[in-house]
């Protein structure tokens, strides 16, 4: 191995930007809007478009704390039953108590923190595989949302959440609140993920939780932490969910979100086994996963058809990830 | 953990072990705690008994909203069927290691079932026919995910994520969101009905069909081919250290991906099963609600399964199932209306953690393979 190349090595210690999948990703995205664009013509529209980063928020806002999970090598399939908690406890404040927004919208937070913590508690103390416990938690989480819920539906939701809505309420020079602060957020994570030793120990426990460990970084206190941020985050998308709806909530809420939201994060290259990953991958995965629902819609087929498309692109990614890895071992 | 049937575990097992002179002889206490947690059967029937007796006095104090006497227990036992036979299933797959899981076992029982309608319901196929197309379907899908894990590399729970999505979706569209419940599909809950065993008919209660005509060819077959055949031997080998089993030549892949296509083939029969006992093929049959793998994984993980591979047994698997039926089936006569079922997901998720910490706790005391 020659001096230079030795030099050229030693630059690559933190990954670029912008990675190899990302560009994928951005051309993969636009080359679907451009041909959705011309077979339905509505879709490029505002009264389309504006709609479609509505809905992407919650999905981007979780997957941003689900990218911290899954680096750190676990995986939380818990999140739609807690947001289906939050959802419920956020509508009913503002139904029965009259609440105030920022209330409610702390009340949310805090509520999907404490739901995190069971998960991560059990998780990095009980030393049981984390999909387990999510599994075991989904069922708990969603009867404790069921009790809440009483009888089928909250119905009279008022506009308290309008400000994170669809309507003009919620955007400003036409871009919704609710994304622009799911932008906000994942910018400060793709800093803390990139650039502070605490983002750095992530990855270290996804690629080695041991010699993480030896190495001194305090493994269980962050994979715990990594839940009680996803399930903080699952509190703030329950109110965008709310807001984004119909004064109506009903007991179907967040169900199904677990696998958009992962389907996002492995689409936008974070690698399932841990250990590589990037906030900027899981914005670009989840615009994908809702281009593909809305164009699907957009287009006037079964709804369901969108769930086949994500599973196909999921394989695809997780495909590319295995053969770059692959590359990469042979040429180490 | 249960005793497994490779050396790494044989210190678990409960037969006295010569004392060595600077130990002292643990006491009664620490040797029924181990026992308990090191002899998965045990405790089973164990807490069987337990659920089994305290169903019954709230039965006999009157607080159930119906009797759950012999009869009702026995009856219960047509949702054994498709639990046990899809716990079954995750057993092989999670046995075969290196993160084995099956999420889509659940969607592949949904698509094989509207296969099997269109087949016997509307291309009027000879019913046996028509549930080997259903066996073969759920053993081509499994064998995709079979392809993805063993061959290329996937992790399992991603692939069979994925899959889960695309089956699922396929099984809806397939045909237009609608069951398929002809006059042939209807006369199929026959199938379903109790008999009476011959010569104990007086004895014992009438027991669901399906447990003689699929749930116990599956278990017999199953365990026949775990304890008494080479693959099995093989299936437990790359569970354990599948870097091992390649140097002692045995070939990894082609041995993962038969226990894919394994749960494949077994979601197929399972979906011909329902079929029967919702008298119509519903395209949502193994995924509606939060469908048919989460209460599967959640029976082999309670029945003693090691997810990290290699571990578990189809008495463990066969008892969790029974434990997990009729708990579920007391728990919807102590609640009226829908509470009940409300309930039951409480106490499936209960008992998943409980059951994967008591697992994680054995492993890590008695078992050490960790």
């Amino acid at each position: 191995m020659s001096g230079l190349s030795l030099a050229v090595r030693r630059q690559r210690i933190i990954a670029p930007p912008v990675s190899g999948q990302e560009l994928v990703l951005l051309v993969v995205i636009a080359a679907l809007w451009v041909v959705l664009g011309l077979t339905t013509p509505a879709f490029l529209t505002s009264d389309s478009i504006r709609p479609l980063f509505v809905q992407v928020a919650p999905i981007a806002l979780i997957g941003v704390g689900m990218t911290f999970v899954i680096i750190a090598a676990g995986i939380d399939v818990s999140v739609g039953s807690s947001l289906m908690v939050c959802a419920v406890v956020a509508a009913k404040l503002l139904v029965d108590q009259g609440a105030a927004g920022p209330l409610a919208v702390l009340v949310s937070i805090l509520l999907g923190a404490l739901l995190g913590a069971v998960n991560g508690v059990l998780i990095a103390w009980g030393r049981v595989h984390p999909i387990i416990i999510t599994f075991g938690t989904l069922n708990v989480f969603q009867w404790i949302g069921r009790q809440v819920f009483g009888s089928s539906t909250v119905n009279g939701i008022p506009g308290t959440f309008d400000v994170f809505g669809r309507g003009d309420a919620g955007s400003t020079l036409g871009i919704p609140h609710s994304f622009l602060l799911t932008l906000v957020i994942a910018a400060l994570a793709w800093w803390y993920l990139r650039q502070t030793p605490g983002g750095r120990h992530y990855y270290a426990i996804g690629g080695d939780p041991v010699a993480a460990d030896l190495a001194g970084v305090r493994v269980r206190r962050r994979v715990a932490a990594a839940y009680v941020l996803t399930g903080a985050l699952v509190g703030l998308a329950a109110v965008f969910t709310i807001a984004a709806g119909t004064s109506t909530l009903d007991q179907s809420v967040g169900s199904g979100l677990e696998l958009e939201v992962i389907a996002a994060v492995v689409i936008g290259g974070t690698s399932i086994v841990g250990g590589r990953g990037s906030v900027l991958g899981t914005l670009l995965g989840a615009l994908l996963v809702q281009t593909v629902t809305s164009g699907v819609t957009q287009l006037g087929w079964p709804t369901q058809l969108s769930s086949f498309f994500v599973g196909v692109f999921v394989v695809i990614a997780v495909g590319a990830d295995l053969v770059r890895e692959h590359t990469r071992r042979r040429a180490a | 953990m249960t005793a497994s049937p490779l050396p790494t575990n044989t210190t678990a097992g409960s037969g006295p072990q010569p004392p060595t002179p600077a130990e002292r002889a643990p006491g009664l206490g620490a040797r029924i705690l181990r026992a308990v947690l090191t002899q998965r059967e045990m405790l089973l029937v164990a807490l069987i008994v337990i659920v089994l007796a305290y169903m019954s006095y709230e039965s006999y104090a009157g607080y159930l909203t119906a009797d759950y006497d012999v009869d009702y227990i026995a009856g219960a036992m047509i949702d054994l069927v498709p639990l046990a036979m899809l716990a079954l299933a995750e057993l092989v797959v999670i046995v075969s290691g290196r993160g084995g899981i099956d999420l889509s076992v659940g969607s592949i029982a949904s698509l094989s079932g509207m296969v099997f309608g269109f087949a016997y319901g509307e291309w009027n196929w000879p019913l046996g026919l028509a549930i080997a197309l259903a066996a073969v379907v759920g053993a081509a899908l499994g064998a995709v995910n079979g392809l993805l894990v063993a061959y290329l590399g996937f992790p399992a729970l991603i692939a069979t994520l994925a899959t889960y999505y695309a089956y699922s979706s396929i099984a809806i569209v397939i045909h237009d969101q609608k069951p398929i419940s002809t006059t042939e599909i209807q006369q199929m809950y026959s199938l379903t009905r109790s008999v009476e065993i011959p010569g104990l008919g007086s004895v014992l209660p009438s027991i669901p069909l399906g447990v003689f005509t699929f749930l116990l060819p599956t278990v017999v077959v199953v365990w026949l081919a775990l304890n008494r055949t080479t693959y099995g031997r093989r299936l437990y080998a790359i569970g354990t250290n599948d870097t091992a089993a390649t140097w002692s030549g045995v070939h990894v892949a082609r041995t993962r991906l038969t226990a894919y296509v394994v749960a494949g083939l077994v979601s197929g029969l399972v979906a011909v099963y329902i079929t029967a006992q919702f008298a119509s093929a519903r395209p949502d049959a193994g995924t509606s609600g939060n469908g048919l793998a989460l209460p599967a994984i959640t029976i082999a993980v309670l029945g003693g399964v090691a997810i990290t591979g290699g571990i578990g047994r189809v008495s463990g698997v066969v008892l969790a199932a029974l434990l997990i039926t009729w708990l579920d089936a007391g728990i919807l006569l102590m609640f009226e209306g829908n509470e009940g079922t409300q309930a039951q997901l409480l106490a499936l998720g209960a008992v998943l953690i409980f059951a994967a910490l008591l697992n994680a706790y054995t492993t890590r005391r008695y078992g050490g393979t960790r």
